[in-house]
C-alpha cells in the first residue's frame, strides 16, 4: 500500500487493536498515560470520521474508573493519583462522548485550581512537577468545564509571560529554552484567556515557519530533528497566528503521509521508526489544519472536532488551511 | 539488587524477606493470565508489591530496595519516585549518609534514565535536603557540594548535550544557589561576591566549550544568555556589549548557516536597543555569492592582504553563500530605514529569498513584500 495518501481504515484498526495484548510489557510501561491514550486514540478517530470505532459506554466507564474520589480529579490509570494531564484527558473525552452529566464539576474545578502555584504557574500534581504544559492543561480544562471566571487570569497570563523568550517563543518554565510544543500551549492558553497581545505574533510566527526541514518535516528547536508530532505543536499555534501559509503544505503532508505504517497502520515520529498512538493522532492533526481532504475540522486550541468545540461556544479566531476536495 | 546482573531474576514473590507482604495487582478480578515474557513477570512482580507496601504505608529500608527495581525498569514511574523520597524523609535521621549514598546511587541511575523528568526533580529534592544553610550563608562545604552537581550535569551532557529537562535544572541549580538575592545568597562581605562572580564568569566559559563543541546547540546559547542577561544580578556594562556581539560574530564567521547564532543576534540587539544599521558593515560579506575569485583568503572574495577587522569577521573559507539569515537580516537593515529606497532595496533581497535562497518560506517572504510595498504605498498616497 503506498503511503502517498492517508490510510484510513488501517489507522483505525490499529487504534482499535491498542489496549488488546495486555500481556505486552510496553502497555504495563505506559500505564501511566492510559487515558492519555484513549484521548489520544478517540480523537484521530474522529478526525477521521470514525469515532464510532470505539465503544462509547466502554470508554465512558473506563474513563470514570481513573476517577481519584480522594484528589477529585483523574488520574491515567485506575488506581493512579489525579493528575492534571488525565484529568483534561477524561474530560475532554467526556465532551467529545456528550457525557458531561458524569463530571462532578465542582470537584474538578476545585482540583485543578488546586495547583496553581503563586508564581501563576499550575503544577501537575502533588508531586510538584511545574511546565507551561500544566498551564494549559488548566486553562483547556476549565474553559471545557465553563469554569474559567473561577481563575485568576492576570496571574496566569504573568506566567506565561515571563516564560517568553528572547526568539519570540515560549518554554516550559521561566528562563527556559524557546521549544515549539510549549509555545503551542502557552500560545494556545493566551488564545482561551483572550490574551494573544502578549504574543509577538511576527517574531514569533518566523520562528514557526523556521522550525520546517529540507525534508519538509518540523522540529521543536533549532538543529533538532523532526519529529511527525511537532506538525501539530507547531502548526496549531500557527493557526492561532493565522500564518500556516508561512510553511510548505505540501512537503509537510508528503512528509507525515510517509511516516506511516503501510501494513499495521499507525504513523511514526519519522519514516521507518516503530509508530505509536501519540504521532498517530498529531500526524493526522496536522493533516487536518493543513486541509487534507476528507478529513474532519480540528479545533487547534483545544485540540478536539471544531464542531464540538463550537457547539459549546468556545470557538476562538484561529485558521486552518481549507479543506481540498478529494 | 540488580535483576539484569543476576541469571535468576529477583522476584519479590519468592524472596523469603517480604514474605510477610501480600501484592496487590493492577488489573483485580481480571481472568486474562500473563504471557511467559520474563521482563514483563519482573515488572509486575515489583509493581504489585509497591501497590501493596504504599497501601499499608510502610517506610522501611527494604522500600528503598522496592523502589530502585521498579525505577530501574521504568524510570517514569513517577508514584515510585515520590513515595522512595517520602521513605527518604522518613529514615534520614535515623541512617546515617542515607542521603549521600542516595545521591551516589542517583550519579549512577541518572544516565541512565536522562530522558525521565522524575530523575532530575529527585535529584533537585535530594540537594536541597543535603545543602542546608545556616544563617542565610553557604558554608565552603555546601559551595563544594553544589559544583558537584554542575559537574555531574555537565558529564550527563556528554550524552545527550540537549535534554531539555537537564538544562534546565542547571539553570536552577545556579539561580538558587548562586543567585544574589538575600535568601539564596553566599554573599555576606566582599570576598563572598567574589565566589558568587566568579562561578558566573565560570559558568560564561563553560558555555563557551559546550559551544566549541557544537556551536549549533541551540539550548547553549539559550543559556549564554541567560548567564549574561538574565541570570540574578547580571550586569551588562560596554565592555559585555562588546564582548556579546564580538563572540557572536565570530561564531557566524565560523558556521554562518547556524539559526541559533542569529537569534542571539537579534535577542542582543533588540534586548539592549541596537540599531540593526550598526551590523551592516558584518553582514553585508554574508549576502554575497560564494566568491570564486582567485587568490581568495575568505568565500566572500576577500583579498588575500586585507587587514583583517576583529569587529567584522569575514565567512570563513568554504562557507555556503548567500546565508539566507544574512540576507534576511540585510533586508531588515533596508527596511528599517523607512525610506522607499530601503524598501524597494528590502524588496529585492525578499524577492531572492522566496525565489531561490529559502523558498520553502516563499509565502513568507512574499508577506514581507506586500507588507513592504504597502507602506511605501500608504506613504504616497498620505
Amino acid at each position: 500500500m503506498s503511503t502517498s495518501e492517508l490510510l484510513i481504515p488501517l489507522h483505525v484498526s490499529y487504534i482499535q487493536k491498542l489496549g488488546e495484548n495486555k500481556d505486552d510489557l510496553t502497555y504495563h510501561l505506559t500505564s501511566h498515560l492510559r487515558l492519555n491514550a484513549v484521548y489520544w486514540g478517540l480523537t484521530a478517530l474522529a478526525i477521521m470520521g470514525r469515532q464510532d470505532a470505539l465503544d462509547r459506554n466502554e470508554m465512558i466507564e473506563f474513563v470514570m474508573s481513573c476517577w481519584d474520589e480522594e484528589a477529585g480529579g483523574f488520574g491515567a490509570h485506575p488506581g493512579h493519583d489525579a493528575h492534571l494531564l488525565a484529568t483534561l484527558s477524561g474530560i475532554q473525552i467526556l465532551v467529545m462522548q456528550d457525557a458531561m452529566e458524569r463530571l462532578d464539576v465542582d470537584r474538578v474545578a476545585k482540583f485543578i485550581l488546586s495547583l496553581q502555584q503563586p508564581s501563576g504557574v499550575f503544577a501537575g500534581d502533588a508531586y510538584g512537577e511545574i511546565d507551561t504544559r500544566f498551564l494549559y492543561c488548566a486553562v483547556n480544562a476549565l474553559s471545557l468545564l465553563g469554569r474559567l471566571g473561577d481563575l485568576d487570569v492576570k496571574k496566569t497570563v504573568g506566567y506565561i509571560k515571563s516564560c517568553r523568550n528572547f526568539d519570540g517563543g515560549f518554554g516550559a518554565s521561566i528562563g527556559a529554552e524557546s521549544h515549539a510544543a510549549q509555545v503551542f500551549v502557552c500560545v494556545a492558553a493566551l488564545a482561551i484567556l483572550g490574551r494573544l497581545d502578549e504574543v509577538d505574533v511576527d517574531t514569533l510566527g518566523w520562528w514557526l515557519a523556521e522550525r520546517q526541514l529540507p525534508n519538509g518535516g518540523l522540529n521543536g528547536r533549532p538543529e533538532k530533528l523532526e519529529d511527525v508530532c511537532y506538525s501539530f505543536w507547531v502548526l496549531s499555534a500557527l493557526s492561532i497566528l493565522k500564518k500556516v501559509p508561512w510553511i510548505d503544505a505540501e512537503k509537510l503532508t508528503a512528509f507525515i503521509l510517509s511516516a506511516q505504517d503501510p501494513e499495521g497502520g499507525g504513523i511514526a515520529d519519522r519514516p521507518g521508526d516503530m509508530v505509536d498512538v501519540f504521532h498517530t493522532i498529531f500526524g493526522v492533526a496536522g493533516l487536518s489544519i493543513l486541509g487534507y481532504p476528507g478529513l474532519v475540522d480540528l479545533d487547534p486550541v483545544y485540540c478536539m472536532p471544531a464542531e464540538v468545540i463550537e457547539a459549546k461556544g468556545l470557538r476562538k479566531d484561529w485558521q486552518a488551511l481549507p479543506r481540498r476536495e478529494k | 539488587m540488580s535483576t539484569s546482573s543476576s541469571p535468576e531474576p529477583h522476584l519479590f514473590a519468592t524472596d523469603p524477606a517480604w514474605a510477610d507482604v501480600t501484592p496487590i495487582e493492577q488489573y483485580e478480578g481480571s481472568t486474562a493470565p500473563l504471557a511467559p515474557i520474563l521482563y514483563g513477570a519482573v515488572y509486575k512482580d515489583a509493581t504489585d508489591y509497591l501497590r501493596a507496601i504504599v497501601a499499608s504505608n510502610e517506610k522501611s529500608p527494604r522500600v528503598l530496595e522496592l523502589t530502585e527495581a521498579v525505577v530501574r525498569l521504568n524510570p517514569s514511574h513517577y508514584t515510585a519516585w515520590q513515595y522512595r523520597y517520602e521513605t527518604l524523609l522518613a529514615l534520614k535521621g535515623s541512617t546515617p549518609r542515607l542521603i549521600a549514598k542516595e545521591e551516589d546511587l542517583m550519579d549512577e541511575l541518572a544516565i541512565r534514565c536522562l530522558k525521565s523528568y522524575q530523575v532530575w526533580h529527585h535529584r533537585r529534592l535530594l540537594v536541597l535536603l543535603s545543602v542546608e544553610r545556616k544563617d542565610g550563608k553557604l558554608a565552603e562545604a555546601e559551595v563544594e557540594r553544589v559544583k558537584r552537581e554542575l559537574e555531574f550535569i555537565s558529564r550527563s551532557f556528554e550524552e545527550d548535550s540537549k535534554n531539555y529537562h537537564t538544562w534546565s535544572y542547571r539553570q536552577w541549580v545556579l539561580s538558587h544557589f548562586f543567585g544574589s538575592s538575600a535568601s539564596s545568597s553566599v554573599a555576606d562581605n566582599d570576598e563572598d561576591e567574589d565566589t558568587i562572580e566568579s562561578v558566573w564568569t565560570k559558568e560564561l566559559a563553560w558555555t563557551e566549550r559546550m559551544l566549541e563543541k557544537d556551536v549549533r546547540n541551540n539550548s547553549a546559547w539559550h543559556h549564554r544568555f541567560f548567564v549574561v542577561f538574565e541570570r540574578p544580578g547580571a550586569r551588562v556594562g560596554e565592555g559585555e556589549i562588546r564582548r556579546e556581539l564580538r563572540y557572536t560574530k565570530q561564531s557566524i564567521a565560523l558556521a554562518p548557516n547556524n539559526a541559533s547564532a542569529w537569534n542571539y543576534l537579534r535577542g542582543v540587539l533588540h534586548r539592549l536597543s541596537i540599531p540593526y544599521a550598526s551590523l551592516q558593515a558584518f553582514v553585508t560579506p554574508y549576502t554575497v555569492v560564494s566568491g570564486d575569485k582567485p587568490g581568495s583568503k575568505d568565500a566572500a572574495g576577500g583579498e588575500e592582504d586585507e587587514i583583517i577587522d576583529p569587529e567584522n569577521p569575514r565567512p570563513s573559507p568554504g562557507a555556503q553563500l548567500p546565508c539566507p539569515a544574512a540576507l534576511e537580516f540585510l533586508a531588515d537593515v533596508y527596511e528599517k530605514e523607512g525610506e522607499r529606497e530601503g524598501v524597494l532595496k528590502a524588496v529585492e533581497i525578499w524577492k531572492s529569498l522566496a525565489n531561490e535562497h529559502d523558498t520553502m518560506r516563499r509565502r513568507y517572504w512574499e508577506h514581507r513584500i506586500r507588507e513592504g510595498i504597502e507602506a511605501i504605498s500608504e506613504r504616497k498616497s498620505a
